[in-house]
């Protein structure tokens, strides 16, 4: 249904002919993940207790068959929202409805449908490749030659071919990794959670990771929501990212949209001789400047504006202009400045 | 109910606990090297004390029976002990069983393991002194061995409930308290000898009552009206408290996070 220009879904109901006839499944139905005000405090300690307020009311809608990042700052509550999405965790307040179900009410039904794979992943250590992810099919209902043909499936995606046979403990952390990933796989979840996939992997290994990840949403047509510290990656695999912090979420959009929305700037980056120029600061459009490694960083509202300006003030001044370099700010500025 | 898939689960345990025992080191020494210690120093103390035929069967079967729950047991409460004890907690709960499947599968192991025990303290026990398990029959011993399985049940299904209510700190204590449940029951004695309040516990343990009704037949009275439909009716009361209280700690772990605490 495409919605009037500005228009809410709401509004184009109202306009459409038979609409009281459109359910409001039929919207609802879209969202993999349907998540308001979500609240959950960790209490801990005895005789004395601790509250750690994780979530704050967090809400959160994911259309089915995205990519979705959530980025944040080291104990934002980032893995307590994913273990409540998967229904490992009981929320305090807060209503989280997961492919249409209740992740409180109707986990059961939801378990079969969703998965999640941590970057720290565990595993019984004297088990074999092999019979982890046999384990792990059994409990979701498979037995048999489907059994083995699923186990056969996943160890030649996961590139464990090799390693079938190997102890869980004498396997290296990718390799761990890559069964963390086929396990998370054995349901051929609708809905895959995936806590910073690519943790300690080396960059050859993480960037195969991702292909992975991508494959998954384009073949299987997965809804994966990650978590990561690494902006490049979420750069690259999501369609949308929210960033959290102390349990809230600050923004929410694509990376373009955040960029644009948090108003970073761009910046200028210059190699001058003499090194130094602190008037630089105060010229129209430079929002702050900072010297480092030789180069002075200029930030600016907009580039191609403030570059000949700035560049022409320089002149003037006598100052030798030896080199410069332009750069958009990367999620990483965005990820900075919302940490801030 | 789907069967199909509530064997799976079960079965899915099962087959975990059995590659896991398997590999276990201490396999070998839970297996065999305890029960026999046991059997073998009980068996020479009776001899020492110049028992009679009887008393010393009286004696044996406690023995053998203690060794019995105690393998069994350990092999239920490793349904939550493996993932303890390797931080994969998450990965079973996430998964769409319940904890029935989990004790289920893990209980299948342990009667196996049991029977195999026994069949060779027996072996021991005639060899060494004398002591024939058949004597009673193979109904009594059928008896017997369901009721040392039974409480092995509940028994382990309780540590599990303790050590997903308290965390892995929970072990030590989870096991002492057991145990000492069962040392009560009446294995080297019988519940007449046992002071009042203490009495009082013994004949509350379902085991008292199928120790009693095998002992029967070695010519020692029994103590009770119909022991094995009372253990069997306390067994089932136990086994339904047991599983309530897993049930009951695995949603609290859902709630305070320590479930995802024992998968770190
Ligand atoms: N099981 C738990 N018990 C008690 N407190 C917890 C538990 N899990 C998380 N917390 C606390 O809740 C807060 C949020 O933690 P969470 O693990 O969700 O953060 P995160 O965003 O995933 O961080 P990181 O990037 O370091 O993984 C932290 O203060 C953490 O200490
Ligand atoms: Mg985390």
């Amino acid at each position: 249904m495409a919605l009037p220009p500005g228009g809410t879904l709401a509004a184009a109901q109202r306009h459409s002919p038979g609409a009281n006839m459109i359910p409001m499944v039929s919207f609802t139905g879209m969202l993999a993940i349907d998540a308001r005000d979500v609240v959950k405090t960790f209490r801990s300690g005895w005789p004395r207790r601790r509250e750690t307020p994780a979530l704050q009311g967090v809400s959160l809608a994911v259309p089915r068959g995205a990519i979705f990042g959530l980025l944040g700052p080291n104990g934002a509550g980032k893995t307590t929202f994913l273990s409540i999405l998967a229904t490992l965790l009981v929320p305090d307040g807060g209503s989280v409805r997961v492919l249409g179900h209740d992740v409180v009410r109707e986990a059961g039904a939801l378990r079969r449908r969703l998965n999640m794979a941590s970057g720290r992943p565990s595993f019984l250590w004297s088990l074999r490749v092999g019979e982890i992810l046999a384990f792990y099919g059994r409990l979701y209902g498979l037995a048999g030659a489907p059994l083995r043909r699923r186990v056969d499936e996943l160890i030649e995606l996961c590139e464990l071919g090799p390693h079938r046979r190997v102890l869980y403990s004498e396997l290296s952390t990718g390799l761990k990794q890559r069964v963390a990933l086929a396990k998370s796989l054995v349901n051929d979840p609708e809905l895959l959670f995936l806590d910073e996939p690519t943790l300690g992997l080396d960059p050859d290994i993480s960037v195969r990771m991702r292909r992975h990840i991508a494959e998954l949403r384009r073949d299987r047509a997965m809804t994966i929501v990650l978590t990561t510290h690494y902006m490049r990656e979420a750069e690259e695999l999501c369609d949308e990212v929210a960033f959290i912090k102390a349990g809230r979420i600050l923004a929410r959009g694509t990376s373009g949209e955040l960029k644009r929305r948090i108003r970073l700037g761009e910046v200028i980056a210059l190699r001058l001789d003499p090194p130094t120029a602190a008037w630089l600061a105060e010229a129209p459009g430079v929002l702050r400047c900072v010297a480092a490694d030789g180069w002075v960083e200029c930030t600016v509202d907009e580039a191609e504006k403030r570059l000949p300006e700035l560049l022409r003030a320089l002149h003037v001044e006598g100052v030798v202009v030896r080199n410069v370099q332009v750069r958009e700010p990367d999620l990483e500025d965005v990820f900075v400045e919302l940490a801030r | 109910m789907n069967w199909r898939a509530e064997l799976l689960g079960v079965e899915a345990v099962l087959v975990r606990n059995a590659l896991m025992a398997s590999r276990n080191v201490f396999f070998f020494f839970e297996l065999l090297f305890w029960p026999i210690v046991g059997v073998l120093s009980i068996g020479l103390m009776t001899r020492f004390l110049r028992l009679s035929p009887e008393q010393a069967s009286f004696v044996l079967v406690g023995t053998i029976a203690l060794s019995v729950v105690n393998v069994c047991q350990l092999e239920v409460a490793y349904a939550v002990l493996l993932d303890v004890w390797s931080k994969s907690m998450k990965h079973q709960f996430l998964a769409p069983i319940g904890i029935r499947h989990l004790t289920l599968g893990s209980w299948v192991v342990g009667m196996v393991r049991g029977t195999a025990i026994f069949a060779l303290l027996a072996l021991l026990g005639w060899w060494a002194f004398g002591f024939d398990v058949l004597r009673p029959g193979w109904l009594a011993l059928g008896a017997f061995l369901l009721g040392c399985f039974l409480n092995a049940w509940v028994v382990g299904v309780a540590v599990c409930a303790l050590i997903t209510l308290f965390g892995n700190r929970a072990e030590a204590f989870a096991w002492a308290s057991v145990n000492l449940v069962l040392v009560l029951a009446g294995i080297y004695y019988p519940v007449s000898v046992l002071p009042e309040p203490v009495a009082t516990v013994a004949r509350a343990i379902p085991l008292t009552y199928f120790l009693d009704a095998y002992r029967a037949s070695f010519g020692f009275a029994s103590e009770f009206a119909a022991p094995v439909a009372t253990g069997l009716a306390l067994s089932a009361l136990y086994a339904a408290l047991a599983h309530w209280a897993f049930l009951a700690a695995v949603g609290r772990a859902r709630r305070t996070g320590l479930l995802l605490k024992m998968s770190e």
